[in-house]
């Protein structure tokens, strides 16, 4: 089949789903105009009943905090089968490693410290104010990739060694899935929250929500952490006698 | 205890974690057996969900948040016979391939396993979940660990290719079936499959209903590998490993078919029934061309997994004929036929990588005779291809008989036959590799089977006897599945509970609990005199299959000639279409979607 063809082809069958979408689409409620039940039962009953003044949060790790198992899989395995696929060394054109100027390795390490306790923030607040794991632990991976940026592969590396974070990845995964039988244990129900719910606003607040919170933080940071290493190993082959395998001479 | 429902998916899940820690620390002797437990414990859990919902259907809210006024605050499970059979047979073929694989993978084997419990934890999700949000997200991970086993090979270009086309497609799917819970939101407010039906009965069907159907069903069509929807499968099925594809074949296609019966009966039938006609008119229409081209196509293989992959297509149109007629006799048909079919068809996979650590290669040509050093594998793989036949009382022949006696009931006395000639074809195909391999039949050439470049294979440590003893024992419960007592009573009253959507929108959201009388009694499956006849039919049909595909010269040469002529075209026209390239597939997915909407927005319109 020619790309002609296929073009033409799709082209074609294209506009014609487009059109049958856009019929669907215009069936909806207009833009604002929400009157299912659902939203506003779960703006009263999150406040209520877990003390937690974040909502979104609420439904990440508490009432759909099933899906988030799910989803926090979907990373590690998504993980996994990176390193996977990624396991036979690739001789591609070495861009240079090395970050040579001072003042930018010095801005760069002040930003990453402040991007860590940023990202630590995110995630300890995260069921109190806007945040949580998945987000705060890829704004931690961040400050770990701003290391690479700033300062060079090797600082990076030896920030991150390979073993003790495959290790936390794991951790943080199956942390998660356990809390969920601890569920079981004391509350009756897998994920089911068997802490004291506390008082909302403070970071002693809905019950077992901090705890999956934290868990998805290790994951999700590690995670990164894991896919940026990756990526970056077959993207830099240090330039001189340094190699990852062996460390600094 | 309602608890048990959430083992079958977090038990792998705490399990992938677990070996993905430990295994670098585990003595060389046992490292390959955490897994195997694993896999194990979770069929074990899976089956007393399956023992226990036959008599009331289990429901677990995660989190405890229970259902307020009808309006349901989390995500819950929901356990009928059927989807936990379906986690049932995922569990047990993930379980027979750990074992299968042992010292099999010789590079990354801790990456393997991890990707296998995931892989099931998904499939299980999938099977039990009542959230369509929910169901989606297990579907991802489903996808991912499956896209990343099928590269496992990743340092050759078939796997990669194979890999590439399998994620891309996939990832069409996945986008349309997030599309699709989007507009149902939209429309409803409610993710809840019991939520979404009950709000959607008793109004016509609009655009948004419509759309959203044909949006999630071309999605599941993609996953299960329906003409034209299918392309992908061959090519991902081709390279993945041995292992690997028999998880896949068995059970991962039989998942999207699942999925389109899950969400038809519990969230449109109430819309759509008043157009039952109109749906099943498509999908029965697609079903029959995907069993019938499929089968053809597996007759124009030589590379075995190639072969086998477009008799799980074909197998796969079949079902979904099953499905489409709309009732519970060819429902249940269609649920004996996946795990019949899918355990004959994982053997059949196993006894390749058997093949393929004895002689490293799967090409039937080249394997002409050589299999004549292993009679016992000869023997359990013509049995597998007996059991897909479905001689009378043997293999998928319940699910064949029930499907053929569904489908007389609704007067559509041609669809059997049809159905019969498909099976016929592929079983054909399989018997024609077998005969040529283990018993040197046939020539050692034949051009009208489509080449394929050779494989690396890397050398392996696996163990023959293990190897061979799982396939002969995956065959066997194929086989065994086609006699099995009160099997065909306890599968259609399955069916007619999985078909009853007020029962189940009231257990998941009123907590009304209903008892089922106890298991039918054990009776031994009585089949009419037709069926026989399309089960004897089917078993002439590939033995003429198999005789041509093999002794083709012995026909006079007129006939051969005007035979070519007749067909050469038509063949070469089947193995163009299936060019290899994504963006064809790609192209065919749209172009599928598109007339099937179409369709569907003429027709399911308005009271």
């Amino acid at each position: 089949m020619t790309r002609q063809i296929r073009l033409g082809v799709f082209t074609v069958a294209g506009c014609g789903l487009a059109a049958f979408l856009l019929w669907g689409l215009a069936g909806l409620p207009g833009f604002g105009h929400y009157h299912w039940p659902y939203g506003n039962v779960l703006n009263q009953v999150a406040p209520n009943e877990r003390h937690t003044s974040n909502v979104v949060g609420a439904v990440v790790f508490d009432y759909r905090g099933f899906d988030t198992l799910g989803e926090e899989f979907i990373l590690f395995s998504a993980v996994v089968g990176v390193s996977l696929l990624l396991r036979k060394d690739r001789e591609e054109a070495a861009p240079a490693d090395r970050v040579r100027s001072d003042p930018i390795m010095a801005t760069g390490a002040v930003a990453a410290a402040l991007l860590f306790v940023l990202g630590l923030w995110v995630v300890a607040f995260g069921y109190v104010t806007p945040g949580g794991g998945f987000q705060g632990g890829v704004v931690l991976a961040g400050a770990f990739l701003l290391v690479y940026l700033t300062g060079g592969y090797r600082e990076y590396h030896a920030l991150t060694p390979h073993s003790p974070v495959e290790m936390a990845e794991a951790i943080g995964a199956g942390a998660f899935a356990i809390l969920g039988f601890a569920g079981i244990a004391y509350a009756g129900s897998y994920l089911g929250n068997f802490l004291g719910i506390g008082d909302a606003g403070s970071l002693y607040s809905g019950g077992s929500i901090p705890l999956l919170n934290w868990a998805t933080a290790v994951e999700v940071c590690a995670a990164m952490i894991l896919l940026f290493s990756e990526f970056l190993k077959t993207y830099v082959i240090p330039t001189d006698d340094w190699r990852p395998e062996l460390g600094p001479r | 205890m309602s608890t048990i429902l959430a083992f079958p998916v977090a038990l792998p899940l705490v399990g992938a974690a677990f070996v993905a820690l430990t295994d670098d620390w585990t003595p060389k002797a046992v490292k390959e057996f955490p897994a195997m437990l694993i896999a194990a414990a979770t069929v074990a859990f899976s089956t007393v969900i399956l023992v226990r919902s036959e008599r009331t259907t289990l429901v677990h809210w995660f989190g405890g948040w229970h259902p307020r006024h009808g309006l349901a605050l989390g995500v819950g499970f929901v356990a009928e016979p059927l989807g936990a059979g379906m986690a049932v047979l995922a569990g047990a073929l993930v379980t027979a391939s750990l074992v299968y694989s042992w010292r099999y993978m010789e590079e990354a084997p801790r990456l393997y396993r991890v990707l296998m419990l995931v892989f099931l934890a998904g499939m299980s999700g999938f099977a039990l979940s009542g959230d369509i949000f929910n169901m989606f997200v297990w579907f991802e991970l489903m996808g991912v660990a499956a896209y990343a086993l099928a590269g496992y090979s990743i340092e050759r270009l078939g796997p990669i290719q194979g890999a590439l086309n399998f994620a891309i497609t996939n990832t069409v799917a996945a986008l349309f079936l997030l599309f699709g819970t989007a507009l149902l939101y939209g429309h409803t407010g409610a993710l809840n499959l019991a939520q979404i039906g009950r709000s959607l009965a008793g109004h016509h069907a609009g655009g948004v209903v419509i759309v959203a159907f044909t949006l999630l069903v071309a999605g599941l069509l993609v996953k299960s590998a329906v003409v034209p929807f299918h392309f992908w499968l061959a090519d991902a099925y081709a390279v993945s490993p041995v292992p690997v594809c028999a998880v896949f074949a068995g059970a991962m296609s039989e998942v999207g078919l699942f999925g389109i019966a899950r969400w038809y009966w519990t969230v449109f039938s109430g819309p759509l029934d008043p157009h039952a006609h109109a749906v099943r008119d498509v999908l029965l229409a697609m079903g029959l061309v995907t069993a019938l081209v499929s089968a053809v196509m597996a007759f124009l293989q030589r590379h075995l997994k190639r072969l086998l992959a477009y008799t799980v297509i074909s197998h796969v149109g079949i079902a979904l004929c099953g499905i489409a007629l709309l009732d519970s006799k060819a429902l249940a048909g269609a649920a004996n036929l996946v795990i019949s079919n899918g355990f004959a068809t994982a053997g059949l996979f196993f006894a390749c990588g058997v093949l393929l650590r004895e002689f490293r290669t799967v090409d039937e040509l080249l394997l002409h005779g050589r299999g004549r050093a292993l009679p016992f594998l000869g023997v359990v793989v013509a049995l597998a291809a007996v059991a897909l036949v479905g001689v009378p009382y043997i293999g998928s022949f319940l699910g064949h008989s029930t499907l053929d006696e569904g489908a007389t009931e609704h007067g559509l006395r041609w669809l059997p036959p049809l159905l019969m000639l498909a099976t016929g074809i592929s079983a054909g195909a399989v018997l024609r590799a077998a005969a040529r391999i283990f018993l040197g039949w046939g020539p050692r050439e034949d051009s009208l089977l489509t080449p394929e470049p050779p494989d690396e294979v890397p050398e392996t440590q696996a163990s023959r006897p293990v190897m061979v003893a799982v396939t002969a024992v995956v065959v066997l419960i194929g086989i065994g599945l086609g006699f099995a007592p009160g099997l065909e009573d306890r599968s259609e009253h399955a069916s007619d509970r999985f078909r009853d959507r007020q029962a189940y929108v009231e257990r998941t959201l009123d907590g009304k609990v209903r008892r089922y009388g106890p298991p039918a009694p054990v009776v031994l499956h009585r089949a009419k005199p037709s069926s026989i006849a399309y089960g004897i039919g089917a078993l002439l049909i590939a033995i003429a299959t198999a005789a041509l595909g093999l002794y083709r010269r012995r026909v006079p040469a007129t006939a051969r000639r005007a035979g070519a002529r007749l067909l050469d075209p038509a063949v070469a026209g089947l193995k163009t279409v299936h060019s290899g390239v994504v963006g064809d597939y790609v192209m065919w997915i749209t172009v599928g979607t598109a007339l099937v909407g179409g369709v569907w927005a003429l027709t399911l319109h308005g009271p």
